[in-house]
């Protein structure tokens, strides 16, 4: 009895790390231009869709192979999102209509999920893991579910320095507080944003790659990632990534006991009612720290 | 014709003589819109029957009530600022009760209807609950996990539903001619199309639809003029949810057949993007947007299903990237902007009450009485045991230097925000533990220091949302020419037009005419020429002699304090450190200081 648990345990934390990693990534490009990337969640698929690509051409990697390819993946996504990017923010500059990014993004993520379509079609593809099920509790776990939570954590650890102790990080941290004081003091407002943009994919295209064999890679899974990413974001507050950290994981646990007690048609019922709740009670999130911010 | 552009000069001179004409319900952009869009409704539900096309019936059918669940969702999107990404939910859940009530149980395709609209409702209550709370894209996020969790429950309900399998719902009578070869669906759907469009044209001119836009734009200047946001949010999600169920409802006579997979999020999407990439506010927006995202690539693609939401979200983006104001609204910006720039005329106070009235005597007593008022914001002492009267019929001049708590005072007063201590009074009434819009409708009305002069409505709409908000009882007193002369000015003038200065003067007006007796204004002079200063000391005085006004004014023109109020009080650090007429004031020696340190700052 309790090893079902322990699995859930297990699995829902590896799960719900990919949902911190989206919710990160949804921060940074948030934080830098007040933009939430409907697109996130196929891009992050896309990265999954890279792992399952390069299997079907070149046959199972190596291990020294397979470490080298997350970065490819990473750097890949993160080229796709920064000329995304820069799509999303030109009608911006010449357009007193400042929620176009709201259309956009979300076509773009159409447009990713047909084409995807178009290429194979309805079904959702599976990835083997290249390493065997690591045993946790006397149990077989595959291996992809703690490399999430490990991969969480390094960008958790990254970001969190590169935010607070690199100037171009601070730079990215003082458009959240200011823009219009931010774009005064003379920073390059537009080309840091591209470059959050540009973090934004390498977190997704990275967690893609490394959690491609236990995610749904299909053209309309998508939907389900960016909102229990979303989830995640508001539990532990927009703008914190130590909050994302900590909500993925509550998501994703909250997910697979779903999924075990309810059924799975039930998962998407619960992530909803979970972000009511907390939208109703505490709109600014659990570790949210702008109280005073209205939503 | 009113809505054409007049040069000034005409402007100027209709202001000297008011028309007396009532100002047309729709401008001439709405008209012209409204009457394209019946006629295309009318020719495309007529051509396809005469002509006995069955699959143009259908599809014609289908795409006009897809328009009206789009127009539905861009009146809650436009006029209320609500987004909801999940109306395919509400759509859905329409058709769901017909097909459950009229497939499943063999109810008549009436007590269908009233099913369908009334789970429509259900669904809209549920997305208005969580809108009280959360706004813009994270209800945006709510809706749009309830559109998708939506087919979910269909399946997981199977045995009322009947799942995967569907329900098909045989209405033969409904889909044979009765009218010039028209069908009752047919009929049913274009009388639809065309309220539904009637609706969006007339819909913002309404009392309800210019309150909806005040709220939406700015909450707390509907609460100033005794609007509910809540309430007005709700009324919008209803409304919305009535129109989109009427549309559902008709789906399963048109397609014979409702499954969960017809419902997906994409319909939700499909609904949000016709109103966005058809145009924000244009009536003819959803129908460009619907004949673009749906009909189109529906009789162009037929053969190539798949090719579909490929087509669909590059047009979508394209739109956005080249018109961000969608087709129609494109078209119409560029039609505006042909026109000439236009000038404002001055506006003129001197006849805002008949000239024939007599001064008012003075009236009695205390208008406001503020004791021992405490208010903090964390650490910071905003307001610091301010006790303070103001006589009713009075000039009350409120100066200090910025961050003295002034504005915050008039924050407690109007209820804004609530006092840590202390009692308010209003015309002797305690109203400390009162909501703004309670305390406006004493007759406390007030202005901002940010003009809320809203571009959402037209420039005379701006003013007339005062007359719409009536907040005392008192009998009006300003004068029907005033009020005839400055809908003549600002009938043809776009909002966009108004400069700033005169824009607060036109937030003073509106307060003025919602009859309030206690007017807080917060700053009203600030972007004011000298010349239009003097006007304004006169307005004020005027207010006070000829209404019977009581005013409070925060002001950092001091002259101006001195030529109109007739006491004053000075703020410091949250504290009153003077309080009484005018040359008693400013010769006091703790006052003195103060202001040569304003004065050169």
């Amino acid at each position: 009895m309790w090893q079902e648990y322990a699995i859930i345990l297990v699995r829902g934390i590896g799960l719900g790390s990919v949902y911190a990693l989206i919710a990160m990534s949804f921060n940074i490009v948030k934080v830098s231009s007040g933009i939430l990337n409907f697109a996130q969640g196929n891009m992050f698929v896309l990265g999954g869709m890279m792992a399952y690509g390069f299997v079907a051409f070149f046959g199972q990697p190596s291990l020294g192979v397979w470490i080298l390819l997350i970065p490819v993946a990473a750097i890949v996504i993160a080229v796709l999102l920064t000329i995304q990017g820069y799509l999303t923010m030109l009608p911006l500059s010449y357009s007193d209509d400042q929620q176009s990014w709201l259309i956009t993004t979300m076509a773009v993520s159409i447009i990713i999920g047909a084409i995807l379509l178009l290429v194979q079609g309805p079904n959702a593809l599976m990835v083997r893991s290249i390493f065997a099920n690591i045993p946790v509790f006397g149990m077989r776990v595959p291996a992809p579910f703690l490399m999430a939570i490990g991969l969480a954590l390094f960008w958790y650890v990254v970001l969190q320095w590169f935010l607070s102790k690199t100037l171009t990080g601070l730079a990215i941290s003082a458009l959240w507080q200011d823009p219009v004081a931010g774009r005064a003091a003379g920073l390059k407002v537009r080309r840091l944003q591209l470059l959050a943009f540009g973090i934004s994919g390498l977190i997704v295209g990275s967690a893609g790659f490394v959690s491609a064999p236990i995610i749904t890679l299909a053209s309309d899974s998508a939907v389900a990632y960016v909102l229990n990413g979303f989830v995640a974001l508001v539990i532990g507050g927009v703008a914190s990534n130590t909050g994302a950290l900590i909500a993925g994981p509550l998501v994703g646990v909250a997910a697979m006991l779903a999924t075990f007690k309810l059924g799975g048609e039930f998962q998407g019922l619960v992530s909803m009612l979970i972000l009511v709740t907390i939208l109703l009670i505490r709109p600014e999130g659990i570790f949210g720290s702008t109280a005073a911010r209205r939503v | 014709m009113n809505a054409k552009v007049s040069t000034s000069g005409d402007i100027a001179a209709a202001a000297l003589a008011p028309s007396g004409r009532a100002l047309p319900l729709l401008d001439r952009s709405a008209r012209i819109q409204l009457v394209i869009g019946i006629l295309i409704l009318v020719v495309a539900t007529i051509v396809p029957s005469a002509l006995g096309q069955a699959y143009w019936i259908g599809i014609v059918n289908l795409a006009i009530i897809y328009v009206v669940a789009s127009i539905f969702m861009g009146l809650l999107l436009v006029d209320a600022g609500q987004v909801s990404f999940g109306h395919g939910a509400v759509f859905g859940a329409a058709a769901y009760a017909v097909g459950i009530a009229c497939g499943m149980h063999g109810l008549s395709f009436p007590v269908g209807i009233v099913f369908g609209v009334l789970a429509a409702l259900v669904i809209g209550v549920l997305f208005a609950l969580p809108a009280l709370r959360v706004q813009w894209f994270y209800l945006g996020f709510v809706t749009l996990s309830a559109a998708m969790v939506f087919p979910q429950m269909l399946f997981a309900f199977n045995t009322l539903t009947n799942g995967i399998n569907g329900i098909s719902i045989p209405l033969p009578q409904l889909n044979a001619p009765i009218l010039f070869g028209l069908s009752a669906l047919s009929i049913m759907t274009l009388v639809l199309g065309i309220a539904a469009i009637a609706t969006s044209a007339i819909f913002p001119k309404t009392l309800l639809g210019r309150r909806m836009r005040v709220a939406s734009a700015s909450p707390e200047a509907a609460q100033s003029l005794g609007i509910s946001p809540g309430r007005m949010r709700f009324i919008a999600f209803m409304i919305a949810s009535f129109g989109t169920g009427l549309a559902g409802v008709l789906y399963p006579p048109t397609v014979g057949f409702v499954s969960p997979n017809a419902f997906h999020l994409d319909m939700s999407i499909l609904f949000f993007f016709a109103v966005i990439v058809g145009g924000k506010g244009q009536p003819l927006g959803t129908i460009a947007g619907v004949t673009l995202l749906y009909l189109l690539p529906n009789v162009f693609l037929a053969q190539l299903i798949e090719y579909r939401p490929l087509v669909y979200g590059t047009v979508a983006f394209l739109v956005m990237l080249l018109m961000p104001a969608g087709i129609v609204g494109g078209v119409v910006r560029w039609l505006t902007l042909r026109q000439k720039p236009q000038r404002m005329p001055a506006l003129q106070f001197g006849h805002i009450v008949d000239s024939a009235q007599v001064s008012l005597p003075r009236p009695e007593g205390n208008a406001i009485e503020i004791k021992d008022v405490r208010k903090a914001f964390g650490s910071v002492v905003a307001i610091n045991n301010v006790t303070l009267t103001v006589r009713r019929g009075e000039i009350h001049g409120l100066v200090g230097a910025n961050g003295s708590g002034k504005t915050s005072l008039l924050n407690v007063l109007n209820g804004f925000s609530a006092s840590d201590a202390g009692t308010v009074k209003v015309n002797g009434r305690d109203v400390t533990s009162l909501r703004a819009r309670e305390v406006a409708k004493l007759g406390v009305g007030r202005t901002f220091q940010t003009p809320r002069i809203f571009e959402q409505l037209s420039a005379w709409d701006n003013v007339q949302i005062g007359l719409d908000a009536k907040l005392s009882s008192n009998p009006t007193l300003v004068s029907e020419h005033f009020v005839g002369s400055l809908r003549d000015i600002l009938g043809p003038l776009r909002t966009e037009s108004i400069p700033h200065g005169q824009r607060r003067l036109l937030e003073v007006i509106r307060v003025i005419l919602t009859d309030a007796d206690i007017l807080l204004l917060d700053e009203p002079a600030a972007g004011l020429s000298p010349e239009e200063r003097l006007a304004f000391a006169a307005l004020l005085r005027d207010l006070r002699d000829k209404l019977g006004l009581t005013i409070i004014f925060v002001e950092h023109d001091l002259d101006l304090v001195a030529r109109v109020a007739d006491r004053v009080t000075v703020l410091e650090s949250g504290t009153v450190i003077a309080s009484g007429d005018v040359a008693s004031v400013w010769n006091d020696p703790k006052v003195k200081p103060l202001f040569v340190s304003v004065r050169h700052a």
